[in-house]
């Protein structure tokens, strides 16, 4: 199976909860007109697996494929203070994380970023990777054929 | 005082005491809890939150006193034993005396990454791992990491880290170019270098040692203790550098309030970076 033939753009419709207020926005946009919450969802969509990779600048993704005979899907929802302003350094990168959500068969994948906005998960903490699809193919790749965890991550 | 060995050198009766040290805080549920405390001080530098463990100068301290606090649990099941090292520069084939039957058993199978050899292969019935990213209780390795490969880091990665002079630098997280800390945690840095030395053996390990639940992996605590060794290595051989950075980051600094400086409490010990400096007295290496 060619794994990367189902990943583009545009592959998530259709499968599973589609989000159709998808908004063509730079992933700096913070502002989001007449939400009443201090923060607002901007789901942001990608080129898709076709692009080059580029360490530490992930773009803003939407992918479905068929990896190794798994299942991977991811979003990007870009969580952004309403009318806040970036601030300098680590506080910006913090206020432009990202809620991610990444499933191998329907299982989720923890994830979380660097400074440098690349991303690692609990499959794969010491190593990080510039795209979530990267992050995906990466943790099938560690898991073999086992199944992930369906405890939550992180939980003490 | 006692002394921590290089691994190679145990003998059988030393390897057997310490498999059974490991097991019986297994038994007692003391063992996971370290696993726990370890995913709970992952934190990386996008959080905006302290990092006391990863991605941050304290990256020695920590695991020092982090290592301490297990060997104290092992002593006080069997005051003979010591966390040894692994000098994975120099065993660095999965044909070490490290992997064998009578220590820590082998690679994982093909398919599951199940390790099947050894006291920690799960059928053994002693060894449930609890802090994995996948829903299999038993641990898993991935030598080598065939899908994407990876080799074991050389005495030569390590002796460009040994050679910096400085201990870490701005700013002070996993995108360090320079300074001993990140030269030997080893982040990737995009277009600068690779995954690097601790970071390495991680991957090259894989499976459990990989991810989240990595003190899962007993090999765990003999790769920090050789990580320990070449922090004194280093003091020793820049004997005129300090732990940086020294006092509390200026004001305008970014990691002013997410990084531990020398005289700053670690939790959850509360003992500070410059508490830690010195482990001559408590433990030494041969």
């Amino acid at each position: 199976m060619d794994p990367t033939a189902a990943a583009s753009g545009e592959a998530a419709g259709g499968r599973g909860p589609v989000r159709r207020a998808v908004l063509r926005t730079a992933f700096t946009a913070t502002v989001i007109a007449g939400t009443g919450g201090a923060l607002a969802p901007v789901l942001l969509r990608g080129p898709g697996a076709g692009a080059p990779e580029e360490r530490g600048a992930p773009e803003p993704e939407r992918f479905w494929e068929r990896y190794r005979g798994r299942e991977i899907r991811g979003t990007a929802t870009v969580m952004v203070p309403a009318g806040g302003q970036s601030r300098a350094g680590e506080a910006a990168s913090v206020a432009g994380v990202p809620d991610v959500e990444v499933r191998v068969d329907g299982r989720p994948l923890h994830v979380m970023r660097r400074a440098d906005g690349s991303y690692l998960s609990t499959v794969n903490h010491y190593e990080s990777f510039p795209t979530l699809l990267a992050t995906a193919r990466a943790a099938v790749d560690e898991i073999g054929t086992s199944q992930l965890s369906t405890a939550s991550p992180h939980t003490n | 005082m006692y002394s921590r060995k290089d691994q190679r050198n145990l003998t059988r009766t030393e390897k057997k005491r310490l498999v059974d040290a490991i097991l019986e805080l297994k038994r007692s549920g003391r063992y996971d809890e370290f696993v726990t405390m370890h995913r709970q001080y992952y934190v990386t530098d996008a959080e905006g939150r302290p990092r006391a463990a990863h991605m941050s100068p304290s990256f020695f301290p920590w695991h020092r006193r982090y290592l301490l606090e297990f060997e104290e649990a092992l002593q006080a099941v069997d005051p003979t034993v010591s966390i040894p090292y692994w000098d994975w520069t120099r065993d660095n084939t999965p044909a070490a005396s490290l992997w064998a039957e009578d220590f820590l058993g082998g690679n994982g199978r093909s398919g599951d990454r199940q390790v099947m050899t050894g006291p920690f292969a799960y059928r053994q019935g002693n060894w449930r791992v609890s802090g994995g990213a996948t829903d299999g209780r038993f641990l898993t390795r991935n030598f080598g990491r065939p899908s994407a490969p990876v080799d074991l880091p050389t005495a030569a990665d390590v002796d460009r880290a040994m050679g910096d002079p400085v201990y870490d630098a701005a700013p002070w997280n996993s995108l360090s170019t320079t300074g001993f800390r990140n030269r030997i945690e080893g982040w990737g840095i995009s277009g600068t270098r690779r995954v690097a030395n601790h970071n390495q053996v991680h991957l090259w390990i894989g499976g459990s040692m990989a991810g989240a639940g990595s003190p899962d992996d007993p090999v765990f605590w003999l790769h920090h203790a050789y990580m320990d060794l070449l922090w004194a290595r280093w003091q020793s051989a820049h004997p005129r550098s300090g732990y940086q950075p020294g006092s509390r980051l200026p004001d305008d600094d970014p990691q002013r309030d997410h990084v531990f400086a020398g005289d700053a409490p670690l939790p959850p010990w509360d003992e500070t970076p410059s508490q830690l400096l010195d482990h001559t007295g408590v433990y030494e290496y041969v």
